[in-house]
C-alpha cells in the first residue's frame, strides 16, 4: 500500500448480536498492511462473528469497519480473498470449471482464471484432479482446491477462517509455506486458529477473543513476553533432590513425574538449561525433559477464568445460528 | 448483473449437462408421441371393418343397406348380399361363421302386413363386437329413414340434402382456425405450464438447499450479494425449463405439422396454436414461473433439509392445485364471476387466465389487470425472499418459525 500508514483492515467498536446472543462485543482490530495476524479463540468466541463482518457477509449492529483505509464498501471485495470456516465447492463439478468460474466472479476474465488455475495447481501438486469432480477428491484435496480459489484473483488482504484444520502435515506445511511467501510478497494474512504454537510461528501480531470481547491483542513477541514458557515437564527415574533446584518456583511430584514452574523475574522467559544440568549432574535419568508452551487453554484461563470455556457450551444452545456459534 | 449472468450460466450449464435433464427432455417427447399415436389408433378401431352377409328378401333394401356400410362415414365393411335367402343359407353362414370367414350376418324378415317394418336378426362371431354392432343399427336406420322418405314421394336429392349430417362452426368470430384443436392444445399447453412451473419451482428451492449443505454460498457471499445469487438462480433454472418446454413444443409441432404422424395414424392429428396463443403462453409462463420459483427460493432459504421443505411444500402446490380445481369453473364459462375473480388473483392470474385468452379473448384491461397485478406481487415477494434468503442462507440447525422469520425481514 502506497498509503503505508493506514491498517488494511480495521474493526472499531464493532458489536454483532443474533437475537438474545452477543456473538461479538465492541471489538477493535488494526491488522496491518504485510503482516500475519492471529485470530485466536475457542470455538463459539467470536472469531468467525469477526470475520464474516470484514468481508460484509453480515453487517455490524454498531461499530466501524474499514478496509484498505475506507468505510466497507463491496467494491472493496475485489481485492479480498476468503477461506470460509465451512469449506464449500459444487460436488458435481469439474475442478477446473469451478475455479474459473470463482475466478470469474472475481472479476477476472475466463482465460486469465484459467491460467492461474492450472499455474496455482501445479504449485499445491494438485494437477491430476483438475479434470476430476470435486465429490471425487479426498477432503484435504479439497481444501487445497478451495484454498486456490480464494488467491485466484491475488488479493491484497487474504482472510482466512481454520485454514490448517483438516489438513495432514505435509500439506499444513505447504500451506503454512505459501502463506509466508505470501506475505514476502506484501499480502495481508488475516487466520483464525485455535492452535497456539501454530501463531506463534507464523504471526506478527494476534487477537485472543474470548465472549465476543478482544482479552489480549498486540504484537506476538510481546504478547508472549507476557506468558513466559515458565512451565516444566519432567518424566524422570532415581534422585529426586535436583528438585530443590532454586530455579524452580513451584514443584508437584508425582513419584518420577514432575510438573514444574520456574521462578520468571522482570517477565523475561526463564532458562531451563540449568535445572538439566542439575539433574543429569546428580546422576538422575531423565527420560523425557520438556518445556512447555502455555497453550491457548492455560492463556485463556489465565486470563478469563476457566468459566470461559464453559461459557460456549451454554452459548453453542441457545445462538440461533451458527454464526454466533463458531467464531 | 455480469455476477447474476455468471450464477445463471453456470447454473444453466451443469443442469443441462445433467441425465435427469437429458431423460426428462427425450421422455416427455415419446409419451407425448405415444400418445398422439395411442389416440388416433384408438379412434381408428372405433371404425368396424368387419365383413358381415346380408340375407333379404329385399333385394333393394339389402344393397342399400350395402352401400352404406361399404362407404358410409363410420364405416368401412365389407357385406355380401344374399337375397333371397336360400333353404341351406343360414347353415351355410354359420359354417362360415365358425370357419372364421365371416364376422357375423344379418338376417332380415319380411312382414306379413304391407307397410310394416322387417324384422333383423343380427348373428355375430363374437358378442364382444359391439362396433360392428352399433354400426349396423345406425345404418339401417339410416337407410331405412331414406327408403320410408323416398316412399312418401320425396326425390333421392331431396332425400340426400336431408339426410347430411349437420356441421356446427364453432369457430370464434373473425377466426378461422379450428376452435376444438385450439381448446385442445391450449388444455395440454396449461398442464405443461402447471407442470413445469411446479417442476423448476421445486428446483430451484432444492438447489438452494444443495448449496447451503454443501456451503458453496459462503464463498459466493464474500463476493457477490444475496440478491445476484438469487436472481441468477432463479434465471438460470427457468431457463433450462423454457429450454426444456421449448423442446418439447417444437417437437410437438413438428410431428404433427409433418404428415409422419397421420401417415402413421391414418388419422388427421395436428397441434391447433395460434400465435396469440404461443406470445401469451410465454408471457403468462414467465410470471408463473417468476411467481412460484421466488417462493420456492424463501422456501428453501428457510429449509435445511429437502425433508423440510416437503413440509412447506404446501405453499407452492396448494395455489397451484387451486388453479387446477378452478378449471372446472373457467371452461365451461370462461367469463363468468369465478373465472375473471380467478385470472386477475395473482397466484392463480398465469395459469387461469392464460386458459381464458385461450377459450375466449377476455378483454384487455383484465389482461392488463392480471399482468399488472401479478408482477407486482412478484416483486413484493423477491423483495420478502431476498431478505429471508439473505438471512435464512447463514442459518443451519434448527427450523425457524414465523416470527423467527418475520424479524429476518428487519435485519439488513
Amino acid at each position: 500500500m502506497a498509503a503505508g500508514f493506514a491498517p488494511i483492515v480495521e474493526l472499531v467498536d464493532v458489536s454483532k448480536s443474533y437475537d438474545t446472543k452477543k456473538a461479538v462485543r465492541g471489538v477493535s482490530l488494526r491488522i496491518e498492511p504485510g503482516t500475519m495476524f492471529g485470530l485466536l479463540g475457542p470455538n463459539g468466541s467470536g472469531k468467525t462473528s469477526s470475520i464474516r463482518m470484514m468481508i460484509g457477509i453480515t453487517v455490524p449492529d454498531s461499530g466501524e469497519v474499514r478496509l484498505f483505509g475506507q468505510p466497507f464498501t463491496r467494491a472493496a471485495l475485489k481485492r479480498v480473498g476468503y477461506l470460509p470456516e465451512e469449506r464449500g465447492l459444487y460436488k458435481k463439478m469439474k475442478v477446473l470449471d469451478q475455479l474459473v468460474f470463482l475466478g470469474q466472479l472475481h472479476g477476472l476474465s475466463a482465460r486469465t482464471a484459467e491460467t492461474r488455475a492450472q499455474g496455482w495447481c501445479e504449485r499445491m501438486e494438485i494437477t491430476e484432479a483438475m479434470p476430476k469432480k470435486t465429490e471425487e477428491l479426498s477432503k484435504g484435496m479439497q481444501q487445497k482446491i478451495q484454498f486456490i480459489a480464494s488467491l485466484l484473483h491475488e488479493p491484497e488482504l487474504i482472510i482466512m477462517d481454520e485454514p490448517f484444520s483438516g489438513l495432514d502435515p505435509v500439506n499444513g506445511k505447504l500451506l503454512q509455506d505459501t502463506l509466508v511467501e505470501l506475505r514476502a510478497a506484501g499480502k495481508a494474512i488475516v487466520f483464525s486458529t485455535h492452535r497456539m504454537d501454530q501463531a506463534e510461528k507464523l504471526c506478527d501480531s494476534m487477537a485472543l477473543i474470548s465472549r465476543g470481547e478482544v482479552v489480549l491483542s498486540g504484537a506476538m513477541r510481546e504478547v508472549k513476553g507476557l506468558y513466559p514458557r515458565n512451565r516444566v515437564e519432567v518424566l524422570f527415574e532415581g534422585d529426586d533432590s535436583f528438585l530443590r533446584h532454586p530455579s524452580i518456583a513451584e514443584v508437584t511430584n508425582y513419584s518420577g513425574h514432575a510438573e514444574i514452574r520456574l521462578k520468571t523475574v522482570d517477565g523475561v522467559e526463564p532458562d531451563a538449561q540449568p535445572l538439566l544440568a542439575e539433574a543429569v549432574g546428580r546422576g538422575t535419568r531423565i527420560l523425557r525433559f520438556e518445556v512447555k508452551e502455555p497453550t491457548l487453554e492455560e492463556i485463556f484461563i489465565e486470563k478469563v477464568g476457566s468459566g470461559g470455556l464453559e461459557q460456549v457450551e451454554t452459548d453453542r444452545r441457545t445462538a440461533v445460528t451458527r454464526g454466533a456459534v463458531h467464531a | 448483473m455480469h455476477n447474476v449472468w455468471l450464477i445463471a450460466k453456470r447454473e444453466y450449464l451443469e443442469r443441462i449437462r445433467t441425465k435427469a435433464f437429458l431423460v426428462m427432455t427425450v421422455l416427455i417427447p415419446l409419451l407425448m408421441i405415444g400418445g398422439i399415436v395411442g389416440t388416433a389408433i384408438a379412434g381408428r378401431s372405433q371404425q368396424s371393418n368387419s365383413h358381415i352377409a346380408v340375407v333379404s328378401p329385399d333385394l333393394d333394401l339389402a344393397t342399400d343397406l350395402q352401400k352404406e356400410l361399404e362407404h358410409g362415414r363410420n364405416s368401412k365393411m365389407l357385406v355380401d348380399v344374399i337375397s333371397p335367402a336360400a333353404a341351406d343359407t343360414r347353415t351355410v353362414l354359420d359354417s362360415e361363421l365358425s370357419n372364421r370367414q365371416l364376422d357375423g350376418y344379418l338376417w332380415i324378415t319380411a312382414q306379413k302386413t304391407t307397410g310394416a317394418r322387417p324384422t333383423f336378426t343380427y348373428t355375430p362371431r363374437s358378442r364382444a363386437d359391439i362396433v360392428t354392432r352399433g354400426t349396423i343399427v345406425e345404418a339401417l336406420s339410416t337407410v331405412l329413414t331414406r327408403e320410408g322418405l323416398a316412399h312418401k314421394g320425396m326425390g333421392s336429392a331431396d332425400v340426400d340434402a336431408l339426410m347430411a349430417p349437420v356441421r356446427l362452426d364453432s369457430s370464434q368470430a373473425g377466426k378461422n382456425d379450428s376452435s376444438e384443436g385450439a381448446f385442445y392444445s391450449a388444455y395440454v399447453l396449461f398442464f405443461l405450464m402447471y407442470f413445469v412451473i411446479m417442476l423448476y419451482g421445486m428446483n430451484v428451492a432444492r438447489s438452494i438447499i444443495e448449496e447451503k449443505t454443501s456451503r458453496i454460498f459462503e464463498v459466493l457471499l464474500a463476493t457477490i450479494r444475496p440478491e445476484e445469487m438469487m436472481a441468477g438462480k432463479v434465471i438460470g433454472v427457468g431457463s433450462v425449463g423454457l429450454t426444456q418446454v421449448g423442446i418439447w413444443l417444437l417437437t410437438a409441432v413438428i410431428l404433427t405439422a409433418t404428415p409422419l404422424v397421420s401417415r402413421l395414424t391414418g388419422a388427421d392429428v395436428h397441434v391447433a396454436l395460434s400465435a396469440t396463443q404461443i406470445v401469451f403462453f410465454l408471457i403468462y409462463f414467465l410470471l408463473g414461473y417468476l411467481l412460484y420459483s421466488s417462493i420456492a427460493a424463501a422456501l428453501g432459504a428457510m429449509t435445511n433439509s429437502e425433508q423440510e421443505l416437503q413440509q412447506l411444500n404446501m405453499f407452492l402446490v396448494l395455489p397451484l392445485a387451486l388453479c387446477m380445481f378452478g378449471l372446472g369453473f373457467v371452461i365451461p364459462n370462461s367469463d363468468g364471476l369465478v373465472a375473471r375473480v380467478m385470472s386477475m388473483t395473482p397466484f392463480f392470474a398465469p395459469l387461469i387466465m392464460y386458459m381464458r385468452i385461450s377459450i375466449k379473448m377476455p378483454p384487455v384491461w383484465e389482461i392488463g389487470v392480471s399482468i399488472t397485478l401479478t408482477v407486482a406481487t412478484i416483486w413484493a415477494i423477491l423483495w420478502v425472499a431476498s431478505r429471508i434468503y439473505r438471512v435464512g442462507i447463514l442459518m443451519y440447525g434448527k427450523k425457524p418459525n414465523v416470527s423467527e422469520v418475520l424479524r429476518w425481514l428487519k435485519y439488513s
